[in-house]
């Protein structure tokens, strides 16, 4: 059996995020939508997915622009902006954001590695029903995260 | 003369499966004041973590725990076997109290949630490494 979350359950997320960037960055992101949307969710080219398991079962997915994922790694002194350390970045803040779940969550919620997806179609098929889309921008640029995720009985 | 053991630069072993964590850290350690530390290896996950060990004898450790191929628990595990003063310090996006503890009682010396800042981490490894 399965559970939806709820809405309210799922702001933990926008709240790693705010945090995320402003740890990383010492700037937080402006949210400029959080809703249930629809399958049919338009990502950036570099995608990051962390899958849950145990008490949960579903995954979070971290969609960037390249600008944004260069910017992220300049910020932390990185030289290396090659696309597979684009795709290592995008893929590290999935694993953050599903991670830092678990102070909400409780330890029953387990992650997996992140998978690292190039180009913007390549979510799509990973999202089901009703997902829950958190979008923002963070110095003019835009980012997605989308998590879909229920509870196990 | 007689060199004095505490004055020698501590060998540390970097083991996170990103790349950007990696070089984060070992940037923080290189440019951030931790003088007496000397970087001897780098790994992407906890087997290749215990192969650099067994040939380089690290002392203190940054242990990311979910990882491809030996995740950090059982990392931890086979590093204490291998070299049971080893100091480590585990680094993970796992924020819950509940894997600080249980990573503490594997014998992890320090315990660093991410996102951190470069200060967080130098402070834990300035307490880990004191811990020695």
């Amino acid at each position: 059996m399965m559970d939806s979350l709820q809405e309210t359950e799922l702001k933990l997320f926008i709240d790693s995020v705010r945090r995320y960037f402003q740890v990383i960055t010492k700037q937080e992101p402006q949210i400029t939508s959080a809703f249930l949307g629809t399958g049919d969710v338009e990502g950036h080219d570099f995608n990051g997915i962390v899958t849950f398991s145990g008490s949960y079962n579903g995954h979070v997915i971290v969609s960037m622009p390249p600008q944004l994922v260069r910017e992220l790694l300049l910020l932390q002194g990185e030289t290396d902006l090659s696309e597979g350390n684009l795709l290592d970045a995008v893929g590290e803040v999935a694993n953050t954001l599903g991670g830092n779940a678990r102070k909400t969550l409780g330890a029953g919620l387990h992650i997996s590695v992140p998978v690292k997806l190039h180009g913007s179609s390549g979510i799509r098929a990973r999202v089901r029903k009703h997902p829950y889309v958190i979008t923002l921008r963070w110095n003019h640029q835009p980012a997605l995260v989308c998590v879909d995720m229920e509870r196990r009985h | 003369m007689n060199p004095n053991p505490k004055a020698r630069p501590m060998r540390l072993l970097i083991v996170d499966d990103s790349n950007m964590i990696r070089s984060r850290i070992s940037r923080v350690v290189q440019n951030g004041g931790l003088a007496n530390v000397s970087l001897v290896g780098l790994a992407r996950n906890g087997a290749e973590a215990v192969r650099i060990a067994r040939a380089t004898q690290p002392e203190v450790v940054t242990m990311d725990l979910t990882m491809p191929e030996m995740d950090g628990v059982q990392c931890i595990g086979e590093l204490l076997r291998l070299l049971p003063k080893i100091n480590i310090l585990v680094v993970s996006a796992l924020s819950d109290k509940s894997t600080a503890i249980a990573a503490l009682k594997l014998g992890a010396r320090g315990f660093v949630a991410k996102p951190f800042s470069d200060d967080d981490l130098r402070m834990a490894l300035l307490d880990v490494m004191e811990a020695r």
